[in-house]
């Protein structure tokens, strides 16, 4: 029997605002040194599938750097390893995938050199460790042409899974993509499918001359199920969708806990990552840090709590990062404060910064959908000029320069948002002042989903 | 100009004590996460010389598992790339069997230097830390026209009976050789470290100095006078550490804030390979000051300046001071580590005291272990409750029932 995996890493996640500007959702860092493709990668080569194939389309320039030739999952091979599958153009056909079934359909190729029997698809948007290799067993027990992994979430947020409802067999009866209503139970589709690969060539091919923007959850599993043996495989364990900003913040945070649910230092089941050759974290004399998950190539000379630092972040004597997430060489200047932020990589924070600062908790004016939690967030490479007070649920872009903030009293309000060109101040109404949302303690059981893999919202918006 | 450096890495490392128990000293841990060959091995690469073989005797195990095919050095190459060299047997009576100094292990290698076409062989040593770029090294060999060129340094007058002392004319040539002298003129010591032109290399080996054992003590004395032997003098950080104190005061150096020997530079990378681990994780209670930490690394406990490994546990309401931890140790809640050397995977059981009592020496090795550092060795495991005294040395693998009840006083060796 051989399986090969797919792995669907076109999504833009553009919740996750200026994180995703200038990559793929999977390749944003996560963990510290980590990216968030790397646990489904991981998963993949721990459960013995050495066939891998990851597909792109957003801005893949730092997965592909991220990838390479796939040496630190052991996936540089002579036969099989990971293949990195872009949007191609034919004689006399389309580019771009145009959905994550379309994604596929135009990799068929791939499916048939390979000459697999199964095919494993995934997702490169979650923080999991599964192994594959008991739903690959369910599959072939129960004689399945698709199985689809599934988890119970609660009923409150059925309206952004694909809800299916199953016999005692565990046959899928009914599915429904992101229902309205919340009488279809709670059994959500994690977007992991095993196939049967003549199958699924089969009705890839038959459905795809009706419906050019071919997606699984919209169009394939619900046709399939009343023609095809369709089950439900369960899954029970830690699984979340780092989609919006808070939840990212929020699944980040919970890392700080020594109990947390993701563990990370499990030697049967590692986590596997590009390693940057960087010497062990320093702190200081004057650095103190609690509660925090640092990576290698830090330097802490001020003190740090509940806070993710990637790779070769400078914490400055006198500087106070506390409940943030800041990435790779980020330097945050003397006596700055960093108060419930994400920092992108490369960011400058100057000298007396105080960013997340004041009680007055409105929500972005441009993005009130994405920006509401009270998380600032820095996009990568930006320069903050010395001495700003900047509030809450201000946005600030990649690459914006000391310049732009000149403002008065040297303070961006709350809910503000920093482009290269210019700051966006909110509308002057009164300032929402409101307890500050607790930090997070408790498991994210409500992450929220944003489709499998985002490609078929790269179309239609 | 081709260029072949040979690595001696097969050193029994006798001054660092069960440090080297089972492994050359070429492999100890250093730093936290490297091993001291690291940094010789990453100075060739960062230097561009691509080809690499390491020479092994003593129990390389440890040393091969860490090189393997070269990796994370750029190594794994087709052409060149790195080899490692093992003693063999042979029916030659010139080569083959145990080498018994550094001029045997380059004699009975010689065929890789002739194979390789070298046009220069540079010979380094597996047990020191240092940052150098060989190339000025080499072309300052070039320019000379020498026959052998000789990494140099100076040091003060007290230290002269440690190293072999040159003397040089103004142009850089050695004039004059003493092996450890007690009392000298010369400032200049050698740093063990050599440009050979590659045939004279094989015609000193092969001929006159056939009968040499060690390159610094024999060989070097017999090219000075028969040779153009040139002195090129290195201005930087470099440390041997053949020592415990030597290793104990190196590691303890990388903790300045401004270190001697800067770790973190962009653009002159310590290779080594990482372990896929995930970041240092501090708990709610963690007191971290000054001290160096691997990914890995679970510090819940008191931490005051020291050299954290990668996985090292200290729980909460344990402390550790001054000492340097490797990887995979675990400290138990309430245990005091101060001013020891714990090998990796020792478990120190809780309350259980280690380094503590007045500064008696060490009764086996009473020039080596003097200054107060406890030294226990791999996987050792230090039962609950257990007081170990300073200048003390627990052998690899002891187990609790190995322990006295009543403790191990100071300047004992377990």
């Amino acid at each position: 029997m051989r399986v090969v995996a797919m792995i669907m890493a076109g999504g833009e996640g553009s919740r996750l605002t200026v994180l995703s500007e200038q990559r793929a959702k999977p390749s944003v860092p996560f963990a510290g040194k980590y990216r968030i493709i790397d646990f489904t990668l991981s998963n993949c080569v721990n459960s013995r599938i050495y066939d891998v194939a990851i597909l792109t389309q957003y801005r893949p320039h730092s997965l592909n750097e991220h990838i390479g030739i796939g040496r630190p999952w052991d996936l540089d091979r002579m036969t099989g390893g990971v293949r990195l599958l872009q949007p191609y153009q034919a004689r006399g056909s389309q580019g771009w995938y145009r959905g994550t079934a379309d994604a596929v359909y135009q990799n068929i190729d791939y499916l048939l050199n390979r000459d697999a029997d199964l095919v494993l698809i995934l997702s490169g948007d979650h923080i999991y460790k599964m192994d594959y290799r008991p739903m690959i067993a369910y599959h072939e027990e129960k004689g399945a042409d698709l199985t689809v992994a599934v988890m119970n979430v609660p009923l409150e947020e059925t309206d952004r899974f694909g809800i299916m409802t199953v016999n005692k067999a565990g046959r899928v009866l009914e599915f429904y993509e992101k229902p309205k209503t919340r009488d279809k139970g709670t059994l959500a589709s994690m977007g992991i499918y095993v196939f049967n690969v003549p199958k699924l060539i089969e009705r890839l091919t038959e459905f795809h001359q009706k419906e050019p923007n071919l997606d699984f959850g919209k169009h394939v599993i619900p046709a399939m199920i009343h023609e095809d043996k369709v089950y439900a495989y369960p899954f029970e364990g830690y699984w979340v969708d780092v989609g919006t900003v808070d939840a990212y913040w929020r699944t980040s945070l919970e890392l700080c806990d020594p109990n947390s649910p993701l563990n990370l230092w499990d030697p049967h089941w590692v986590i596997r990552t590009l390693s940057q050759e960087r010497p062990p974290v320093k702190c200081s004399a004057q650095g103190k840090v609690v509660r925090a998950l640092v990576s290698n190539g830090c330097t802490i000379h001020g003190y740090v709590e509940h806070s993710v630092l990637s790779p070769g972040v400078y914490v400055s004597p006198g500087a106070i990062v506390r409940d943030a997430v800041i990435m790779n060489d980020t330097w945050i200047g003397p006596g700055a404060i960093v108060d419930k932020a994400v920092v992108d990589k490369q960011v400058l924070i100057g000298a007396g910064v105080h960013l997340g600062w004041g009680d007055d908790w409105r929500p972005n004016a441009e993005r009130p959908d994405w920006l509401d939690t009270g998380i600032t967030v820095v996009g990568k490479g930006a320069h903050i000029a010395p001495n700003l007070r900047i509030g809450r649920n201000v946005l600030i872009y990649p690459d914006v320069d000391e310049d732009v903030f000149s403002v008065p009293d040297g303070l961006i309000p709350s809910g503000a948002t920093v482009t290269p060109q210019a700051v966006l101040f909110p509308p002057a109404t009164p300032a929402v002042v409101a307890a500050s949302p607790t930090p997070a303690t408790t498991v994210s059981t409500s992450p929220a989903v944003e489709g499998v893999s985002g490609f078929a919202q790269e179309v239609s918006s | 100009m081709n260029v072949l450096a040979m690595i001696l890495a097969g050193g029994t490392g006798p001054g660092l004590l069960v440090l080297t128990a089972q492994r050359p000293d070429a492999a100890v841990p250093f730093g936290g996460k490297y091993r001291a060959i690291d940094f010789t091995l990453s100075n060739c690469v960062n230097s561009g010389l691509f080809n690499v073989a390491v020479l092994t005797q003593y129990m390389p195990r440890s040393l091969n598992e860490h090189i393997r095919a070269g990796k994370p050095w750029d190594l794994d190459r087709s052409q060149g790339g790195i080899r490692l060299l093992h003693p063999y047997q042979s029916h030659a009576e010139d080569r083959g069997g145990w080498q018994e100094g550094s001029s045997d292990a380059v004699r009975f290698n010689l065929d890789v230097v002739r194979e390789s076409r070298c046009d220069r062989v540079l010979i380094l040593a597996g047990n020191q830390i240092y940052k150098m770029n060989y190339q000025p090294m080499l072309e300052f060999h070039r320019l000379r026209r020498a026959d052998i060129t000789v990494g140099a340094l100076p040091v003060p007058p007290y230290q002269s009976h440690r190293f072999g002392m040159l003397t040089t004319d103004p142009d850089g040539r050695i004039t004059r050789f003493e092996e450890k002298p007690r009392r000298t003129r010369a400032t200049l010591a050698s740093m063990g470290i050599y440009v050979f032109e590659a045939s004279v290399l094989m015609d000193i080996l092969l001929g006159p100095g056939r009968n040499h054992r060690h390159l610094g003590a024999e060989t070097l004395p017999w090219a000075v006078r028969h040779k153009r032997v040139y002195a090129y003098e290195f201005e930087g950080y470099w440390t041997n550490i053949g020592t415990i104190s030597a290793y104990y005061e190196a590691n303890m150096g990388l903790l300045a804030d401004i270190p001697a020997l800067e770790l973190a530079d962009p653009r002159w990378v310590i290779h080594t390979p990482s372990r896929q681990l995930p970041p240092v994780l501090l708990g709610p209670e963690a007191v971290t000051t000054s001290s160096l930490y691997c990914d890995g690394a679970r510090i819940e406990g008191t931490v005051v300046r020291s050299v954290i490994g990668p996985g090292v546990y200290v729980a909460a309401g344990a402390e550790v001071r001054d000492s340097i931890i490797m990887d995979d140790t675990v400290i138990a809640t309430g245990a005091v580590v101060d001013r020891a050397i714990l090998d990796k995977e020792v478990q120190v059981g809780e309350g259980a005291r280690v380094g503590t009592g007045d500064n008696i020496p060490n009764s086996t090795a009473p020039t080596l272990l003097n200054t107060g550092i406890t030294v226990v060795g791999k996987r050792a495991v230090i039962p609950a409750g257990a007081v170990i005294g300073r200048n003390v040395i627990i052998r690899p693998r002891a187990t609790p029932a190995d322990f006295p009840a009543d403790g191990v006083p100071g300047g004992a060796t377990l």
